[in-house]
Parts: structure tokens; C-alpha cells; sequence
């Protein structure tokens, strides 16, 4: 366990408790303060149910950093409900497993919220803490997403993390946020439904839902086609919320319409929790049956590749500032959900640094937009061009932050990223590898080139993405500058002075014990870093795709146009695809079931 | 017909999509969205079932009488739970967008708008309507 | 795209799903001839060990007692969003004055409906607590109750009229109900620990089977529920109903809202 972690968690007054006591405690503590903010919704003054949020979320964060700390040390920290321990090795009741990467991943997501919170101090003055409690109960549903070993509980909490959300995103009730809202509950409410489902059937075959139980039983039934399915039903359940290609068409709406504050922890966790359910379903169930290993590596490397350069290259072509960054985080759940299909310990190491390093920059990104929303009241990027001047700092953030999106090769990002290139390149999977580079240069660029357009006033003459939805909106502008950048800033600063060498050194342990298995035959098992030039050329090649955006019409004018009429046709039918329309959103995931259920079949 | 539980939640569930994909009103689709629900209540119960069984209760039968599973029976009651919370912010959202759209229909339902006359515009700040409020662009 | 086209790609998908659907199917174990073992062995501990005859509130009192506090919560979640979603419109101000109905005649109640209303509610609200309290015994318990409870509180409006149900139901009161409710059900998970126990363990006597008191814990995590579900279940009636009425016209209390 590096020493920093040693230092930081022994410090807290949790650290003394008896291991089974402390991970039910940040899933109890929000719930908690959740019942007594609403029995006294009324009472309260206006300022105490921020305060009280923040400091809840912190003191959340502090219990994961202290579990993630005792789990590093003395592995996963299991607790059974109830008291009740598993009998002849099977499991009554319901349990939880927190090891150190679930744990850290829960200490990140809490971060996320307490700079959130901040964020959003005195945006939802007049809901009687009605917001607060609802982002405490996402905080909680979050964590025991995080540490339960129950496929059934895994449930419970992904749909206390859809129902907050559902809420959460109509909560500006203008026309878009509610038609927003809709086509995000229908579509993630069916996931909800593929995922019941799925479970069902494993419960058939198993009769069991405890993780290691249900392993124990896949492993058993071997080549079964009712284990395939309940698989395919789980996995399009977790896909659906982890927005990939074609599941994904809800996203962009849901993202651009909710509030900045909620649009910060939809696209920096809540996406993020959806790979890692995945990542932990494959791992630590249905890592037994070949037969699913095996669509796992084709689907999900296909389906990753896929979503990082379609999602990047719509990022490309929006001007709403918020939409063009739910397209971005399309295309790294692609790069991620790559991270899955490899099936490699050092490709689940970058996986989960990556989820914690993306969701800070984007985080931060969601927060650069809110203050533009607050302050300059709009994200259009057309509509603000050079408006961005006298908010310095919010655009060194957009800046930097888009930097680290395109692969800038500092902080915890940049190590995710660099730990899945060296893990693709040792699986052979090098069409995956250029698609996620591809698409990581291509966000990059999209977020460089709104910052330069907002802040800087360059690029004059729009490309095709002048010709992408919008929309008119502003977020209420009673809260100081500051009170938005500190939170912004501190997610920057944290992904940068992210410990990059003591999480080298401690990944392969954590990764090995949320893996719940050592490498799977022909894997290493090592962290291979990739090769330094990768994340290089791709934030070259984001600068100089935003430099062509923003100049190409000077420098070159015939390629640009040639380029821009032959653009033009792609993108519109990309615009006109993302129609918003339920109806499509929901055509689309049934086929994705398809073609998941095909690969299960065949391969 | 010993299969027949199953492919009933089969098709409750295929008839649940489409349902949603052709409706043309909200609260039809609500109601689709309920039917694909009830596909999972009609698995689950199917799975647990045991013929000749008594119900999970051992308060007029003795503890030992064969009864059906009662895990099956308890998801099912969280899974009612379920429904019943996301219909009601269903009919909520749908209420919403009555008021403000006087339409129920999902075709005639866009959350983003394309822009009005592209890339020229320079909208001022007070241009937009009035805090938190967004205005429909004029459709094409 | 349009109606047809998308038909046509369900149709598509049909195609592939249909077979693999039927051979799952096929696959299922034989329906009706063994129940799983893990309902099997709660079959058998439930009784012999925390003295419950109805296995359902077992599992989801004390067993699998986390899914409920998750589902509980689930439910706060919803109600909480249905009134910011709702009351956002209208506006905070007017939350506990009743408002009028626009451009529908009042016609007044029958006597006989009233009457009927005024015995079916307290014998209503009777059911609900024997379905509460008899959780551990017969089919039932704190979700259940809690509906009835709820429609016995809508039974005010139907019986004493919208002014009589506005006087008698307060949002916050509600709201505080609906908490306490969630409160207890988190505390029965928290205070066992703070007696060296782990969360939500049954610490309370077991009594003896088949008695009114009987289940130990569960009956305390069960009257929480059922508090809660009661006040969340008669927030979402209020705040619908409010939707059919508009702010009074004098202004004092109509929504700030265009």
C-alpha cells in the first residue's frame, strides 16, 4: 500500500473500527441524513442543506479513502447483512465486498459529488433541499453499487441511481429538460427491465445471487444458452447506462438538457458506473464460461471501437457546448468498455484509472459549461464567440482540461490511458488501439476548438457543426465566480497531482483482487505502460484537427471547403440520427440486443 | 405445455417494445413500458413455481409443507415497487409536457432544436428567455 | 425515422432474437418441478430461526433486508422528485393552501357517499394496520399496509371534499412522516451495530412462532415502511390533485411561474 494512502486514512477516526463494520457506513450515513433533511425539509434555513450535503459527501469520501486503505492492506472487506455468513459455502443473506478498487472508485465518486455540491451551493435555494437529498440518495446508490456482491442488490442500487436521476434531469422543467428526461427514463428504464430479466434467468440456472455462488454455477453449466442470455440481458442493461454504441442515443439529450451540476456527476460517474458493473460482472461472474469470454473479447472490443470514434466524431460536429461533451463522453465509454473486451489484468488496471481520471476531467469540463451558462447564459459555442473574455480562469480550465481529453501525457488520466494502450498493444487488438486514439485526439480537438472559439474569439466561419442542434438556455447566475471555479480547478488539480508512480506500483494488487482471479491464460498480468509517442501524436493530432477547424479557412481555403461539402452529408445524417425521438432511441437498443445476442450465438 | 410461463414473459416483452416503438401517445407508452414490467413479474413467479405447492406462508400449513420459492416472491414485490416509482415520474414527466407542448404525442417531441439560421447568430445575453427557462426554436 | 421504417429494423431484430429466444426457452430448467435451492433453504431457516411464518417478509425484512432500505429509499427518491417536478411549476409558496378548480361546477357530495366515506376510511386504515402488523404471519407487510393507509387517506378527500382534505392532509407533515419512516428503517440497520452486531442483524427476541409478536426487528423495520409508503403514497395523491387546480386569483399565493 503506498505510503500517502497509509498516511491519509490513518488519520481518520473510521480507521480504528472493525473491518466488517465499515463498509455498510457510507452507504448508511447519506441515507441517513437523506431521512432527516426531509423530516426537516421545512425548518430548515435555506443554507443548511448545502452544508449539510457537502459535509455528508465528504465524510463519505473519507470512509471509502479509509476502506480502500484497510482493503489495500488487508484485502476486500466483506460484510454480511443481517449477520448472516454464508452456511456450506453458500450465501443466505446479502453481502458486501469492498475491495480496494471498488473502494477507490467509490471515494472518487463521492469526490465528485462533495465538488458538486460546492458547485452548486445556492443553485437549488427554493427546493427545501429537495435537490440535496436527491443527490445524497444517487451519492448513496452509488456506493453500494461499488461494494455489493448480490446480482439482485446490483440491482437495487443501479435503479435508485436511475430514479434520482430520472428526477434530477427534468428538474429545470423547460420543454427540452422534460423531453430530455422522458426519452432517459423510458430508455433506462428498460434497462432496468433487460437487467431484471437477466438476472431471472440466471437465478434459473443458478439459484443463487450471490456473486461467488453464481460464478461458481456459470463455470458449472459451461456452453448454455440460458446463461448466454441472462448475460446478454445484464450486459445490455449495464450498456445501456454506460451509453455505447447503439445504445447510446439517449445520452446526448439527457446530458445537454439537465442542469450543469447533475450533467457533472451523469457524465463523470454515473456513465463510469455502468462499465464498472460490467467490468465487475465479467470479471467476478461470468468469467467462467468460455463461451462468454469469448463474445465478451469480440463484442466489446467491435462495439468500444466503434463508440470512441463515432462518439468523438459527433463530438466534432455539435456547437452546444454540453452536448458536445456527452458526445466526448460517448467516445471514452467506447475506449473504456475497450478497456472490458481486452480481458486483461493490465487492461482492468487502466480501466479503472481511466474511470477515475476521465470523470474528473469531464467533471471539470461540465462545470467550465455552467459557469458559461450562469454567467454568460449560454453553451453555444457560435452564439459565444469571444463572449468567454473576462473569465480567464474558466478558460485556462477549458484549455487544459481539453488538453487532457486529447491525451496531454500528465495526471491520472493520461496513466488510465496509457495503461490500456499497452494492454491493447499486448492483446493485439491494434485496429482497437487507433480507434481509441483516433477518438480520444478527435474530443480533444472538439473541446480545444470551443474553448478557443469561446475564449479567444478564433475561428470566425463555422464548420458543419454551425449546422447542429442547439439550444437557448441559462442557469440562474446568483452564485460568485469563485464559489464555480474552486470545485472546477480542484477536479484539475487532482487529476494532475494524481500519484501517478505509488498507483503504478499498487495497481496490479487491486486489480487482481477486484478481478476476485489471477490473468486468465496468455496475459501477463502486468501494468504495461504504452509507448510514450501514442498520447503524443494524439494531442498533436487534437491540436492540429482544432487549429484546421479554427484556421483551415485561412490557411488552406480549397481543402477546407473541399473538406467541409464532403463533411457535410455524413454529419447532417449523424445530427439527423440523434433525432431525440423515443421510439428511435428504443429500435436502437433492441438491435444492439441483437447483435449482442448474435455474437453470444455464433461465436 | 410446460414452456409456456416463459414465452409468455417472452412475448409480453416483444409486445412491450413495440408497443413503445409505434406509440403515439404518452401515456400509451407508459403503459407499454408497464407490460414489458409485467414481462419480469411473469419470469420470476414462472421461475420460482413449484406445482403442488403452497404459498411461502407457514401459518396455516406447517414449516416442511413444499412451497414455492419465496425469493422469486419477495423480487417481484421490490420489482412492483420499482414500477409503481417510475410510473408515477413517467405520468409526472408526461403532465409536464401536456402543459407546456398541449401534445401527448412522442413523435412531436424534440429535445434539442436545429439552429435557426446557422452560425450567423450572436445572440445577446438578454436574448434568451427569462432564468432557466429555454425557448423552443421555430421548426424548419 | 418513420413509423414504417422502424417496424422494419424491429422486425430485423426479431429475426435474430425469436430463434434465440426459443432456444433459451428450450434450455430453461422444467418448469414447475423444483424450486431453487437457496428458496429452499430459507424455507427452512426462516422459521426455525427467527420464528416467521411468512417467508416474503423474512427475506425482505431481515434476510435480504438491504434490498428493501434500498427500495425504500427508491420510493423517497421518486416521491421527492414527483414534488419538485410537480410543485416546480407552480410554485413553493402555495403548498399548503388549498387552490380552486377552474371552469368546473361544484356539485356537492351526496350524503350517502359521504356517510360511506366515513366508515369505509377508519375501516380502511384499520385494514392497513392489521396488514402491517401482521407481517410476519400472514401474506402482507409494511409496503402493503402502507397502500391501504394511503387509500385510506385519499378516502378524506373523496368523503370531507377538497377543503376538508387540504385541512387534514399538510404536505409537511407528510414530508415529516415520510422521513421518520425512512429514519427508522435506516436506524434499524444502524442501531444493531452500535450493540457490536452487524448492520440490520435481528437483535430483538424472535417470540414464538405463529404470535402477533413475532420476528423481533422485523416488526420495527416494518412499521417504518409502512409510515413511510403511507406519507409517500398520499404526497404523490396531493401534489396530482393540485395539478387540476389553479392558483387562487388574488395572487398572494399563486406560483412565481409564467
Amino acid at each position: 500500500m503506498p505510503n500517502w494512502l497509509v498516511l491519509a486514512t490513518e488519520a481518520l477516526p473510521a480507521a480504528a473500527l472493525p473491518a466488517a463494520a465499515l463498509p455498510p457506513l457510507p452507504v448508511a450515513l447519506p441515507l441517513l441524513v437523506c431521512a432527516l433533511l426531509l423530516i426537516g425539509s421545512r425548518a430548515l434555513p435555506i443554507w443548511l442543506p448545502d452544508l449539510v450535503a457537502v459535509l455528508t459527501a465528504l465524510a463519505v469520501a473519507a470512509l471509502c479513502a479509509t476502506i480502500a486503505g484497510r482493503a489495500s492492506a488487508e484485502g476486500p472487506l466483506v460484510t454480511w447483512f443481517g449477520g448472516w455468513t454464508p452456511r456450506d459455502g453458500a450465501a443466505l443473506g446479502i453481502g458486501f465486498s469492498a475491495d480496494a478498487a471498488s473502494a477507490g472508485i467509490a471515494t472518487f465518486a463521492a469526490l465528485l459529488f462533495t465538488a458538486t455540491l460546492v458547485f452548486a451551493w445556492n443553485f437549488f435555494d427554493r427546493t427545501h433541499g429537495h435537490f440535496q437529498i436527491l443527490m445524497l440518495l444517487f451519492l448513496a446508490a452509488m456506493v453500494g453499487f461499488c461494494f455489493t456482491r448480490d446480482l439482485f442488490n446490483l440491482f437495487v442500487w443501479f435503479e435508485v441511481m436511475s430514479v434520482t436521476a430520472f428526477a434530477l434531469t427534468a428538474y429545470r422543467l423547460d420543454d427540452a429538460a422534460i423531453a430530455g428526461a422522458m426519452t432517459f427514463t423510458v430508455t433506462n428504464s428498460l434497462a432496468g427491465i433487460l437487467m431484471l430479466a437477466g438476472i431471472g434467468l440466471l437465478y434459473a440456472r443458478a439459484g443463487a445471487l450471490d456473486f461467488a455462488d453464481l460464478a461458481a454455477a456459470v463455470a458449472r453449466a459451461g456452453h448454455d444458452p440460458v446463461t448466454a442470455a441472462a448475460f446478454c440481458l445484464v450486459a445490455a442493461g449495464l450498456m445501456i447506462k454506460a451509453a455505447v454504441v447503439p445504445f447510446q442515443f439517449w445520452l446526448a439529450d439527457a446530458h445537454a438538457v439537465a442542469s450543469s451540476p447533475v450533467s457533472v456527476i451523469f457524465s463523470g460517474a454515473m456513465v463510469a458506473m455502468g462499465l464498472f458493473g460490467l467490468a465487475k460482472l465479467v470479471w467476478v461472474v461470468f468469467g467462467g464460461s468460455a463461451q462468454i469470454r469469448d463474445a465478451v473479447g469480440v463484442f466489446m472490443i467491435a462495439g468500444g471501437a466503434v463508440t470512441a470514434l463515432f462518439g468523438g466524431w459527433m463530438a466534432l460536429i455539435q456547437r452546444h457546448l454540453k452536448r458536445l461533451l456527452a458526445f466526448s463522453t460517448i467516445s471514452h465509454a467506447g475506449i473504456m468498455l475497450v478497456g472490458i473486451g481486452a480481458l486483461s489484468q493490465g487492461a482492468t488496471a487502466g480501466l479503472l484509472l481511466y474511470v477515475v481520471g476521465h470523470g474528473l476531467v469531464k467533471g471539470a469540463l461540465f462545470m467550465v459549461a455552467g459557469i458559461l451558462l450562469a454567467l454568460r447564459s449560454s453553451v453555444d459555442e457560435i452564439a459565444l464567440r469571444g463572449r468567454g473574455r473576462g473569465l480567464a480562469g474558466a478558460g485556462a480550465a477549458l484549455g487544459l482540461a481539453g488538453l487532457l481529453l486529447g491525451g496531454l501525457p500528465v495526471g491520472l488520466l493520461d496513466l488510465g490511458a496509457r495503461a490500456l494502450h499497452g494492454a491493447l498493444e499486448a492483446g493485439g487488438h491494434r485496429l482497437a488501439l487507433a480507434a481509441s486514439l483516433l477518438g480520444t485526439a478527435m474530443t480533444g480537438a472538439a473541446v480545444l476548438r470551443a474553448g478557443a472559439r469561446i475564449f479567444l474569439g478564433w475561428g470566425g466561419r463555422p464548420g458543419n457543426e454551425g449546422r447542429a442542434p442547439t439550444l437557448e438556455e441559462q442557469e440562474r447566475g446568483n452564485r460568485a465566480y469563485w464559489v464555480m471555479f474552486v470545485p472546477c480547478g480542484a477536479l484539475l488539480v487532482l487529476d494532475l497531482a494524481a500519484p501517478t508512480g505509488a498507483l503504478v506500483a499498487a495497481a496490479p494488487g487491486w486489480t487482481r483482487s477486484f478481478t476476485g482471479r489471477a490473468a486468465l491464460p496468455g496475459d501477463a498480468g502486468a501494468l504495461a505502460l504504452g509507448a510514450a509517442w501514442m498520447p503524443a501524436a494524439s494531442v498533436g493530432l487534437a491540436l492540429f484537427l482544432a487549429a484546421f477547424a479554427l484556421f483551415g479557412d485561412r490557411v488552406a481555403p480549397a481543402a477546407a471547403a473541399h473538406i467541409r461539402r464532403l463533411h457535410a452529408g455524413p454529419a447532417a445524417l449523424l445530427n439527423a440520427s440523434h433525432s431525440g425521438l423515443v421510439g428511435d432511441d428504443v429500435v436502437w437498443i433492441v438491435l444492439g440486443l441483437a447483435v449482442l445476442a448474435l455474437a453470444l450465438a455464433v461465436v | 405445455m410446460s414452456l409456456l410461463p416463459y414465452a409468455t414473459a417472452a412475448w409480453l416483452l416483444g409486445i412491450g417494445l413495440y408497443g413503445i416503438v409505434t406509440s403515439r401517445n404518452y401515456i400509451h407508452l407508459i403503459g407499454c413500458l408497464a407490460v414489458c414490467q409485467s414481462a419480469t413479474y411473469v419470469l420470476l413467479l414462472g421461475i420460482g413455481y413449484r406445482r403442488d405447492a403452497i404459498a411461502p406462508i407457514f401459518y396455516d400449513h406447517p414449516p416442511g409443507t413444499p412451497a414455492v420459492d419465496p425469493v422469486m416472491q419477495a423480487l417481484v414485490l421490490t420489482d412492483i415497487v420499482v414500477g409503481a416509482t417510475l410510473t408515477a415520474l413517467l405520468l409526472v414527466l408526461a403532465l409536464q409536457v401536456f402543459k407546456r407542448r398541449g401534445t401527448l404525442d412522442p413523435q412531436k417531441l424534440k429535445p434539442m432544436h436545429p439552429p435557426s439560421n446557422a452560425g450567423t447568430r450572436d445572440a445577446g445575453p438578454r436574448e434568451a428567455g427569462f432564468a432557466g427557462e429555454a425557448r423552443p426554436e421555430p421548426q424548419p | 425515422m418513420s413509423p414504417r421504417l422502424r417496424v422494419l429494423l424491429l422486425g430485423l431484430a426479431a429475426l435474430v432474437l425469436a430463434p434465440c429466444a426459443l432456444a433459451v426457452i428450450a434450455a430453461m430448467p422444467e418448469f414447475g418441478t423444483a424450486i431453487a435451492p437457496y428458496g429452499a433453504r430459507i424455507n427452512a431457516v426462516a422459521p426455525a430461526e427467527r420464528n416467521i411464518a411468512n417467508m416474503v417478509t423474512a427475506i425482505n425484512f431481515d434476510l435480504r433486508g438491504l434490498d428493501t432500505l434500498g427500495e425504500e429509499f427508491m420510493l423517497l427518491a421518486a416521491v421527492t422528485g414527483t414534488v419538485v417536478l410537480l410543485r416546480g411549476r407552480r410554485g413553493e409558496r402555495d403548498g399548503d393552501r388549498a387552490a380552486r378548480l377552474p371552469g368546473r361546477a361544484v356539485v356537492p357530495r351526496s350524503e350517502a357517499v359521504i356517510l360511506a366515506c366515513r366508515i369505509a376510511g377508519p375501516l380502511t386504515a384499520l385494514f392497513g394496520l392489521y396488514v402491517t402488523v401482521h407481517a410476519s404471519l400472514t401474506p402482507g407487510g409494511g409496503f402493503q399496509g402502507g397502500a391501504v393507509l394511503a387509500s385510506a387517506c385519499v378516502l378524506i378527500y373523496l368523503g370531507e371534499g377538497y377543503a376538508g382534505w387540504r385541512r387534514g392532509v399538510r404536505s409537511a407533515v407528510l414530508d415529516a412522516i415520510e422521513g421518520g419512516g425512512a429514519l427508522l428503517v435506516v436506524l434499524c440497520g444502524l442501531g444493531p451495530m452500535l450493540v457490536g452486531a452487524a448492520f440490520m442483524q435481528n437483535v430483538l427476541p424472535f417470540g414464538t412462532f405463529g404470535a402477533l409478536l413475532s420476528g423481533g426487528l422485523v416488526l420495527v423495520a416494518n412499521l417504518g415502511v409502512a409510515a413511510a409508503v403511507t406519507a409517500g403514497f398520499s404526497q404523490l395523491v396531493l401534489e396530482f390533485l393540485e395539478e387540476t387546480r389553479a392558483p387562487r386569483p388574488d395572487g398572494a399565493d399563486g406560483g412565481d411561474d409564467a
